[in-house]
């Protein structure tokens, strides 16, 4: 990279040099790559102590004879350095040579390095090559990746066992990152902002706590406010995009929309001063009460000339795009905004006296002059202001479409339903006119009147009716929003009024005459009529917030006073800049406002804090007061007041009053024991607060009028303001804010995790502090991808998307809105990979990629998401200590199509996908050819990008395997399951079986991994069925099996109800189970667990009712899976072929650790023999294809509803379990004694009575059971799969990499 | 949590919005009905003295906010309650079916130390109205599913079987406090602010 060429005095000892030319030398730093030693970690050391940071590598120039040497080139990487070296060694060496005098060459060079420089940075982003080199240091450290942008770092001290290090501190849109290199010692720290909890300084020191309690110092000797205020910043937008969905934002704050307004020439990084050009605009907005698409453009100081006062005032000129702000150094003495489309001209002024230097006047166009002084700068901000107007944009109302809706504009409503004042009251509000008029000659009307103190005692007083819309108005900034938007509020109205059967419509509907009931206005069309348009245009101008009860109760009181448009803009000013996220899901910003109020309790009227929140009072009471800002809880006529000064000051007026009602009755509330009485005391209060200077005729409800009259809201209005008024700030209440988001969001997490652990802590593998730390660690992962994601869409949008890291097959991880708790927690393949790979045992396994596989088969529904029921499930099994469990399921994961051929030759020889994949594709997609219904059932999958044939086959098959493995969600429903066998609970009905009995899967403990394949009598289907589902000793037994299953809703079903139920049920399933068994057919006669299901699936049916059909179905046509219907044209089964089983061998080795004993070998060459014995005894091991499957086959192509009769098996678990114990020991002792004849006799006695039909295309071939049997018998791979994993301590170790950077930081 | 004397009742009555919550309360509490109650924000809240078995009590009744994006408050209100009061519209088949989930929050939010046996009263509320929707039995059956909840039907509005249903509340939620007191508190509860002794920086980390 050229630079501008510096030059340098001494050569320093720094630097090697690793070529050299006549006039140039390329130098590399030491302590970068290779040389390790002591020089180079002296010039580490030095480096992050002065953080000095330069780039590796350099070119200078230098002559022979001079000193001075010049720095033309800097390089992050040896290749970068290269190719400038190669371009000087092109292009300048020979002209050099030819040059004769030193000074001339020295000139050329620079000259020409200083055209390069200019030439590259045309269309550079601004930053300086310093920065870029911080940035590209920052992310080689912190291993972040490019979309992460770093803001800002800045030198830091980092106490850590109480010695400091001196280190760099980087600051990063998402991250807060601390570097120091002391002496070889490398200490890392990654801390990112939407976990922190607590932000505070003191001093030079900058406190952080972290959501798992981590705790940070970092001492900054300069910069320590700026660095405090920007982590505050960039925690505040965290925790904004938690609360509110970025995916649809009302008002788009993109960030980069501030680029062009910040001040090109500072020195400054160019996110910084985004960052900082964003605060100020958003400071700017909140203190004019602009609209949020106001951007800042810059401030001149400026006098103001006051006709009222007749004098000048110190203070400053904002710009905007649209407005032209002027605010006084003393706070609230003056401010002013007049809006650009309103200015008709600027004109120079220069008094003969020159009392006052650099006049300018602005004119408006009511030729109301505007006089102002003593300007630093008076031709550049003409010059600025004239440039505004000339590309201001005036919006005109927009073509719309015409919707055949009639309806008018409803006048604001007390002009048709006029209140009857007496007397005495009309009087008072005439004299309240006339005051305003009197102010309104002297201070000016409309926008841009002055706004003094003189004001808000107007306001404070009250506003006469006649005034209000006008006053409020402006003061709560709707005015500009709607001359922004032209006929946007008659657009919404006509859209919604389209729109039908709408959930928000219904709400709306049903709180219409519950708004204002008590007055006549809503108590007749017009006032219902014109609340009902304003609501539904608002939900649809804001799908966030939707509607919300307490908006129609606020908008029933503008409407009263404004016209419906107006009332309509007030709303919108209210949810979007007055009393932020109050309206949206959960009520966010009420809650967080609730939290500033009980801090501001604790400081203000401390004593009576400690009680309160013993009491819990402020939570109850505080919500009604903010979400109808006093409407709902103190008579109408005194909230009108209180409304009048909230438009005024905001959410701060809210604050003061509640404080105040706290205080007056600081005895009352100190008396009270619980929390009830506390809230009467208030509640009675409140309602006593009277208006007597507006007084309505008697109000209806009666139970108000028995109330005694408590306090004027005239003094509750005066006393808070001289108590709490000067001490209130909007800045203090911004920061609290922003404290108590961060801890309302916390809560919100807390509260959360709280409700999935208590649903899920019946779950087989782990226990509540596992299940808490599992949700920590998903959370936290999300937050990660969330971040980059966005960056990425970002990045996209202001061009430059270079960097496509991965193919994600990712599908957007918002869930939309996010109010499901639990959905919250689901994850998708990304964070499932991560999280399989850190915290499981089989992360050793490289070969294969398991965590794709076993996303596949537990994500049953192709979805793409996992629950959290199923991500226990998945990730608990792999962590347990139940081995057969676990190498049944690391069977099934290497099963042909899961793990398809064309994997299997990629994991041979690693390329790229060609073309040969898409043939292996074609491959499988006929091999499933009969499944297209089911797939594309099946077809949103973890790759939605990139989807081609192969991955449709692969997911057609993961259907299957899903029901082979059984493995699903819905844990919700079995929480009163635990695996148990009951072994003698159902002897008696072993009488009409003729069965074989298989293997599988004993468990070490003979408690887990019982399951066993039972089969049906073809005789007396009827009866049989009754029986097998009466069979609770053999439903049982599946629960060894549901361990890693939960198989649909398998409820444990009372065996009494379960038959009559079964019965009801299996008619009407019987429909949909007809149709998805003729998909199915192959599935089922590869592995002897699936009788398990059958059995279960039986059960589930029993229970199911019509919502389950999905779930249940997917399982429940294996029930009547008839093997012989393959024959009618069904593919053959997905089977273990011999790579795959290859495969599946070395992902054992791998996660044994890359070693492979005796045992294991033989045990590998066995199951090897035992394969190619199955070929030679043709009928496969498949033998319960025939079980149950012989005499329903005749009925599976009824598939017009009437019952194909499922496969009853009187199985005795008794008889199961001793046959499954007979035949392990068979098995074991065939795999011990090594022998082929050995085998031959498992396989004998597994088979006997089997009838395959199956084809087996591919010759080679084991079972599951006998892969379990034989894998077994190695003393080490039992071992190793019997040992479990703490899921806790890999979560914290996890934790730790993350935060000290010891691992990548994204894995694409 | 306030030391409560046994002779209060808790009585949280959940629902969906304009199933009748506030007209039920003030039905039983004031004997008047009135169609001109503005939509609840958070909660209201009456008292009442009852005498329930020969016993003076206070009955607390809160009535809470139906809106679903008001759950989450719930927390503050439902802790320590004695009897839950589920309300559904006859007319209204959906607040019907919202009963289950209501349920579920109340259990999960409050935790009682028996939650199989906390005492609910359903009431169907309305029955003034003509266009009923849900059927007596219906709402039986569900009923009798959950640990046979006591169902009453009624009418805020013309005061049918208010007296009666809010006499079985109080009894219930009488039983059950001589029963166990509940657990106010997550036993597993985080705090926020309990993280104070640490000394200055701590990492955790031996490295």
């Amino acid at each position: 990279m050229w630079i501008q060429p510096k030059d340098l005095l001494l050569p320093s000892p720094f630097w090697i040099a690793e070529m050299y030319s006549k006039y140039f030398v390329l130098q590399k730093r030491r302590g970068h790559g290779e040389s390790r030693g002591f020089g180079s970690m002296l010039v580490g050391t030095f480096d992050s102590v002065m953080s000095t940071k330069p780039a590796p590598y350099r070119i200078l120039h230098q002559t022979p004879s001079s000193e001075v040497s010049y720095e033309i080139a800097i390089g992050l990487t040896q290749d970068e350095i290269v190719k400038d070296w190669e371009w000087l060694q092109t292009n300048l060496f020979s002209v050099l040579n030819e040059m004769e005098n030193e000074e001339e060459v020295t000139n050329f060079t620079i000259c020409k390095i200083q055209s390069l420089y200019a030439q590259n940075n045309q269309d550079d982003t601004g930053e300086s090559p310093d920065f870029k080199v911080m940035t590209s240091q920052f992310r080689k450290i912190f291993k972040m990746p490019e979309e992460e942008r770093l803001v800002n770092s800045y030198s830091a001290t980092y106490v850590k066992n109480k010695i400091p290090r001196q280190g760099q501190l980087y600051i990063s849109l998402n991250h807060v990152c601390f570097y120091s290199y002391l002496l070889s010692e490398e200490i890392k720290r990654i801390i990112r902002f939407a976990e922190l909890e607590d932000i505070s300084r003191s001093g030079k020191t900058i406190y952080l706590k972290t959501t798992n309690n981590m705790t940070y110092n970092f001492t900054l000797i300069f910069n320590a406010s700026k660095a405090h205020a920007l982590i505050e910043q960039l925690n505040k937008m965290a925790i904004q995009k938690l609360i509110q969905d970025p995916e649809s934002p009302v008002v788009d704050h993109d960030t980069s929309n501030y680029t062009r307004f910040a001040t090109k020439m500072s020195k400054e990084p160019v996110l910084l001063r985004d960052l900082t050009a964003r605060q100020k605009s958003e400071e700017f907005r909140v203190y004019f009460r602009l609209p949020q698409t106001e951007i800042i453009d810059g401030k001149i100081k400026a006098d103001i000339w006051t006709p009222y006062s007749k004098r000048f005032h110190a203070g400053y000129i904002y710009l905007s795009p649209n407005f032209f702000c002027f605010r006084s150094d003393v706070k609230d003495l003056v401010s002013l905004v007049i809006p650009m489309k309103t200015i008709k001209s600027v004109e120079k002024k220069d008094d003969g006296q020159q009392r006052y230097d650099n006049q300018i006047v602005i004119f408006s166009s009511d030729n109301v002059p505007f006089m102002f002084s003593k300007i630093v700068d008076r031709e550049v901000l003409i010059s600025k202001i004239t440039d505004l107007l000339s590309r201001i944009h005036i919006p005109v109302s927009r073509e719309r479409a015409k919707y055949d809706i009639s309806w008018s504009k409803q006048t604001a409503l007390l002009n048709t339903f006029k209140t009857q004042f007496s007397p005495d009251i009309q009087k008072k509000q005439e004299q309240k006119l006339a005051r305003w008029e009197d102010h309104f000659r002297d201070f000016g009307r409309g926008i841009a009147m002055f706004r003094t103190t003189d004001v808000i005692n107007l306001i404070v007083e009250g506003i006469p009716d006649k005034l209000r819309q006008e006053i409020w108005l402006i003061f709560s900034g709707a005015i500009h929003d709607k001359e922004m938007n032209p006929g946007l509020y008659e657009d919404l109205v006509e859209k919604a009024a389209c729109i039908k059967n709408s959930f928000v419509h219904d709400e709306i509907d049903r709180d219409l005459p519950r708004s204002l009931p008590e007055h006549p206005a809503f108590q007749c069309t017009d006032g219902i009529g014109a609340l009902r348009r304003v609501l539904q245009a608002y939900a649809l101008r804001n799908p966030q917030v939707g509607y919300c009860q307490a908006m129609n109760i606020v908008s029933s009181v503008f409407l009263l006073f404004c016209d419906e448009e107006n009332a309509f803009w007030m709303l919108a000013a209210l949810c979007e800049n007055l009393l932020p996220d109050y309206y949206q899901d959960k009520i966010v910003g009420a809650q967080i406002d609730q939290g500033v109020l009980n801090e501001l309790v604790a400081t203000h009227l401390s004593d009576l804090h400690e009680h309160l929140e013993r009491l819990g009072v402020i939570k109850m009471i505080s919500i009604s007061w903010f979400l109808t800002i006093f409407i709902s809880v103190i008579s109408y006529e005194s909230s009108l007041q209180i409304l009048d000064c909230f438009f005024y000051e905001g959410a701060k007026i809210i604050f003061m009053i509640s404080l105040q009602i706290i205080e007056w009755n600081r005895d009352k509330l100190l008396d009270c024991q619980d929390d009830g009485e506390a809230m009467l005391v208030l509640q009675t209060y409140l309602e006593g607060i009277y208006n007597p200077e507006y007084q309505v005729p008697p109000p209806t409800d009666k139970r108000r009028q028995e109330r005694p009259q408590t306090q004027t809201v005239q003094t509750l209005i005066y006393e808070a303001y001289t108590k709490f008024g000067a001490e209130l700030t909007q800045q203090r209440i911004e920061e609290l804010r922003n404290k108590h988001r961060r801890l309302t969001v916390r809560q919100f997490d807390i509260d959360n995790e709280k409700t999935i652990v208590k649903a899920h802590v019946q779950n087989p593998y782990f226990e509540r502090l596992e299940l808490h730390t599992l949700l920590t660690i998903i959370r936290e992962e999300k937050l990660v991808l969330k971040s980059v994601q966005q960056q990425q869409k970002t990045q996209s949008l202001s061009e430059a998307p270079q960097l496509q890291h991965h193919q994600s097959p990712a599908r957007d991880i918002m869930p939309g809105g996010g109010s499901g708790r639990h959905e919250a927690y689901s994850v998708n393949y990304e964070v499932f990979h991560t999280l399989f790979s850190e915290l499981t045992p089989w992360r050793k396994c490289v070969s294969v990629d398991i965590a794709e596989k076993l996303f596949r088969l537990t994500d049953k529904k192709g979805t793409g998401q996992l629950d959290f029921g199923q991500l226990v499930n998945a990730l608990g099994l792999v962590c347990s200590n139940k081995s057969t469990e676990k190498l049944k399921l690391l069977f099934v994961l290497h099963l042909p199509p899961l793990l398809s051929k064309a994997e299997i030759e990629r994991t041979r020889r690693p390329r790229p996908r060609t073309k040969d994949d898409a043939e292996e594709a074609i491959e499988a997609e006929d091999f499933f050819d009969d499944d297209a219904s089911e797939s594309i059932e099946a077809l949103p999958s973890p790759s939605d990008q990139n989807f081609d044939a192969d991955d449709f086959a692969l997911i057609s098959a993961t259907q299957h395997l899903h029901n082979l493995a059984g493995i699903s969600g819905n844990t919700f429903m079995d929480l009163s399951r635990t695996p148990n066998l009951s072994l003698n609970s159902n002897a008696s009905s072993l009488a009409h079986r003729n069965s074989t009995f298989y293997v599988d899967l004993p468990g070490a403990a003979g408690l887990a991994g019982l399951s066993g394949t039972a089969t049906r009598t073809d005789a007396g289907q009827e009866d049989d069925y009754d029986i097998g589902l009466h069979q609770q000793g053999r439903y049982e037994s599946i629960d060894t099996f549901s361990d890693i299953s939960d198989l649909g809703a398998a409820r444990m079903t009372p065996p009494t109800t379960a038959g009559a139920a079964s019965a009801a049920a299996a008619g009407s399933n019987a429909a949909t189970a007809a149709e998805q068994m003729l998909l199915n057919v192959e599935t089922i006669s590869n592995f002897s667990q699936i009788s398990d299901l059958v059995a279960a699936t039986r059960l589930d049916r029993a229970d199911s009712n019509a919502t389950d059909t999905r779930s249940l179905g997917s399982l429940g046509y294996l029930l009547d899976q008839p093997s012989e219907g393959a024959a009618g044209g069904h593919s053959p089964v997905p089977h273990m072929r011999k790579e795959n089983f290859q495969l599946l061998w070395r992902s054992i080795i791998e996660i044994m650790g890359c070693v492979q004993d005796e045992d294991m070998r033989r045990a590998y060459e066995n199951l090897i023999e035992l394969g190619n014995s199955n070929i030679k005894k043709e009928p496969s091991l498949e033998s319960f294809t025939q079980l149950n499957l012989a005499g329903s086959g005749d009925e599976q192509p009824d598939n017009n509803g009437n019952p194909t009769t499922p496969a009853a098996e009187p199985s005795s678990t008794t008889r199961l379990f001793i046959a499954l114990e007979e035949e392990l020991r068979q098995a074991k002792a065939a795999a011990a004694g090594g022998g082929a004849a050995a085998t031959t006799r498992t396989t004998n006695t597994t088979s006997s009575g089997s009838s395959s039909s199956t084809n087996i295309s591919d010759g080679w071939h084991i079972s599951i059971k006998q892969f379990i049997a034989t894998a077994l018998t190695c003393e080490c791979i039992e071992k190793a799969f019997q040992t479990s994993t703490r899921i806790v301590e890999q979560i914290e170790q996890l934790q730790k990499k993350r935060r000290k950077c010891l691992s990548t930081n994204y894995n694409y | 949590m306030a030391s409560r004397k046994k002779s209060l009742l808790k009585v949280i009555i959940l629902g969906d919005s304009s199933v009748g919550k506030t007209s039920l309360m003030n039905q039983y509490v004031n004997k008047r009905f009135s169609n001109q109650y503005k939509a609840t924000i958070g909660a209201d809240f009456c008292t009442k003295e009852v005498v329930v078995n020969d016993r003076v009590v206070t009955m607390q009744i809160w009535d809470t906010a139906g809106q679903e994006r008001f759950q989450s408050l719930g927390v503050a209100f439902y802790r320590g309650a004695d009897c839950c009061v589920l309300v559904y519209d006859v007319t209204a088949p959906n607040s019907f079916k919202n009963l289950d989930s209501w349920r579920d929050e109340f259990l999960i939010q409050a935790s009682p130390r028996d939650p199989e046996h906390f005492p609910f009263v359903v009431l169907g509320n309305k029955v003034d109205l003509d266009n009923r929707q849900v059927s007596t039995r219906r709402a039986q059956q569900w009923c009798q599913s959950k640990n046979d909840i006591p169902y009453y039907e009624t009418s805020a509005k013309e005061g049918i079987n208010v007296e009666m249903a809010f006499q079985t509340i109080a009894k219930n939620a009488l039983e059950q406090e001589t029963e166990a007191e509940l657990i106010n508190d997550f036993p597993d509860q985080i705090r926020l602010n309990s993280d104070n002794n640490r000394p200055g920086n701590t990492d955790n980390c031996q490295c």
